[in-house]
């Protein structure tokens, strides 16, 4: 009987670790990479970074304490220091101003206003420094709360949230200036 | 507009963005407010969506556990030799077992240097019985080049000091015939009403071995004698066997030898001395040949020089052959289950001997202990240190990559 009980325990263990990164994998992927991405502003390598991220975060997911914040911040912030490796290494060539890639082109059924109102948006982000455009990556794209942020960043709740204001404002303001 | 007001202002905005972004609806009833939920709508649009090809292929990785690339078929693999893969974070491992090992080695060469040291501090012996004091006519500094062999004893059937040449090289690695200063001291245990005729044994057998008491000296109190000390020389060669002997006279509480190699000196002074020999031999026949009176007067002074020098080389060879020749040997003779204040290791029998070795080692282990905590927690505070800041730096640098 104790033998019977025995057998499956770790079988069941690793089932449900795997799970459990796999649910992690299905609820943080796109925002991940939406992340990476608009980090990056180079669609293939944020697919290379984001899959290093996972891959990352998948080995070294016994070390994950909830104690320093939630599974998603965690993946955040491994994301975040593969991403910034990458762009260590992309400063070597080059800086990481110059015309960004189109990400997301305005489809042909965007309305005028639409489109107009994203191509301020966007002109908006360029104004953007690249601390305060993360920012904007980890709220909007990566849909973290502030907390989260603050996690993933190493600060502060509160002094990620005055950033977060900061930047929001100083994006509005740009947005009329354009407007 | 104050810094309380500026706060609140700040929070309402951050609560109506994350409303909308809940929500998906910029509903807020405040023109600026729903600005800004517009705004933080419109950013969320403009997220990069991943391509269908690269989620599906993540997802299939995921999903295996991410499997390690192979380049080489598995049998190929197998038969080329393993290289270990060093990842980033070996480099603070790697750091923390050198600090291991490099605490290892010098807390065994600690151990080893506290087990040769045993004879003045690893042994308890009592207060008159150290080697300096025990040894009046070997109190000579110890040569420079002179090799210490210590050991310390607490039982009867310790081996001897080998008298042959020691296996370590010292400075004078072609002589034979070493010269060993021997030493030891002996700390005897007998029930008071048995100390005189134990401290009368200690002379008989003292010139039994053809040794001499070189000092002497008894305790007495209103009971009678309560304790003594000897400051003996016996010839080197019968040590051991007297040793064993005086043993025999009572119940040793501490027995502690120690041995110093002087053949180097010996050898020195044998060396100065024939040089001077020579020289001397030179000096006679310059002088039956001395051309003049002041010459001849010049040549005496300096055999007069030469031939002091000669005496005092004598004279150190003879105390170093005499040093060498009897071994001093110190007994603290003590009244049984008086205040001695040392504790025997082998006195006790059964219970209490047994606590009694069982407190030793116990603070043997206290001392290794310490001695490795000594090393090892500043090897590892400075591991940690080295750690802490590499990761600062790692920290900067990819911080920097943001400008």
């Amino acid at each position: 009987m104790n033998e019977a009980i025995a057998e499956p325990v770790p079988t069941v263990a690793r089932t449900t670790q795997t799970d459990s990164f796999d649910s992690l994998y299905e609820r943080t992927f796109p925002k991940v990479y939406a992340y990476v991405a608009s980090l990056l502003r180079d669609r293939s390598a944020a697919e290379d970074v984001t899959a290093q991220a996972f891959e990352r975060a998948y080995r070294k997911r016994r070390t994950y304490r909830p104690s320093r914040g939630s599974r998603e911040a965690w993946v955040f912030g491994i994301a975040r220091n593969a991403a910034l490796d990458e762009l260590r290494k992309r400063s070597r060539r080059a800086r990481l101003e110059g015309e960004p890639e189109d990400l997301a082109a305005p489809s042909l059924d965007d309305h005028a206003e639409l489109a107009l109102r994203r191509e301020a948006v966007r002109a908006a982000l360029e104004t953007l420094e690249d601390r305060e455009r993360e920012l904007v990556a980890l709220k909007f794209m990566g849909g973290l709360s502030n907390s989260e942020i603050a996690r993933v960043l190493g600060v502060s709740e509160s002094s990620a949230g005055t950033k977060l204001h900061r930047t929001i404002t100083k994006l509005r303001e740009a947005c009329h200036d354009r407007g | 507009m104050t810094e309380a007001e500026n706060t609140t202002t700040m929070q309402a905005d951050l609560r109506a963005v994350d409303d909308a972004l809940g929500s998906g609806a910029a509903g807020s009833a405040d023109a600026l407010e729903r600005e800004l939920q517009e705004l933080a709508l419109a950013l969320r649009a403009e997220s990069p969506e991943p391509s269908p090809g690269f989620a599906g292929e993540l997802r299939a990785r995921v999903r295996d556990g991410f499997p390690r690339e192979r380049r080489l078929p598995r049998a190929q693999l197998s038969s080329l030799p393993r290289i270990p893969r060093l990842r980033r974070p070996a480099l603070p491992v790697l750091a923390g077992v050198a600090s291991v090992l490099v605490a290892l080695t010098v807390a065994i060469s600690l151990q080893s240097g506290g087990e040769k040291d045993a004879g003045q501090g690893g042994v308890p012996s009592p207060p008159n019985a150290t080697d300096e004091g025990a040894a009046p006519a070997a109190q000579a500094p110890a040569s420079p080049n002179g090799k210490e062999l210590s050991e310390g004893r607490t039982l009867d059937s310790a081996p001897a000091i080998p008298p042959g040449p020691p296996p370590e090289r010292g400075f004078a690695p072609g002589e034979r015939e070493r010269r060993i200063e021997r030493s030891a001291s002996l700390t005897l245990a007998a029930p008071e009403d048995r100390l005189d005729g134990v401290a009368d044994g200690i002379v008989r057998l003292t010139d039994r071995f053809h040794g001499f008491v070189l000092r002497s000296s008894l305790s007495t109190g209103a009971e009678g004698t309560t304790g003594g000390d000897f400051e003996l020389r016996i010839p080197a060669e019968r040590l051991q066997a007297a040793l064993g002997e005086l043993s025999k006279l009572g119940e040793v509480r501490a027995r502690t030898q120690s041995g110093q190699d002087v053949t180097p000196t010996f050898v020195s002074a044998t060396e100065r001395l024939q040089a001077a020999r020579a020289e001397r031999r030179s000096l006679l026949r310059r002088l039956e040949r001395a051309p003049t009176d002041s010459a001849a007067d010049s040549i005496r002074r300096r055999l007069d020089l030469k031939a002091g020098e000669i005496r005092g080389l004598r004279g150190e060879l003879r105390e170093l052959r005499t040093r060498t020749d009897y071994a001093a040997v110190s007994v603290a003779l003590q009244a049984k289950g008086g205040e001695s204040g040392i504790s025997s290791p082998d006195s006790g029998e059964g219970l209490e001997g047994a606590l009694d070795d069982a407190l030793r080692s116990l603070g043997d282990s206290l001392e290794i202990a310490i001695r490795v905590l000594g090393v090892l927690l500043p090897l590892g505070l400075l591991a940690a240190a080295l750690g802490l800041g590499a990761r600062a730096v790692r920290r900067r640098r990819r911080e920097a990559a943001l400008g």
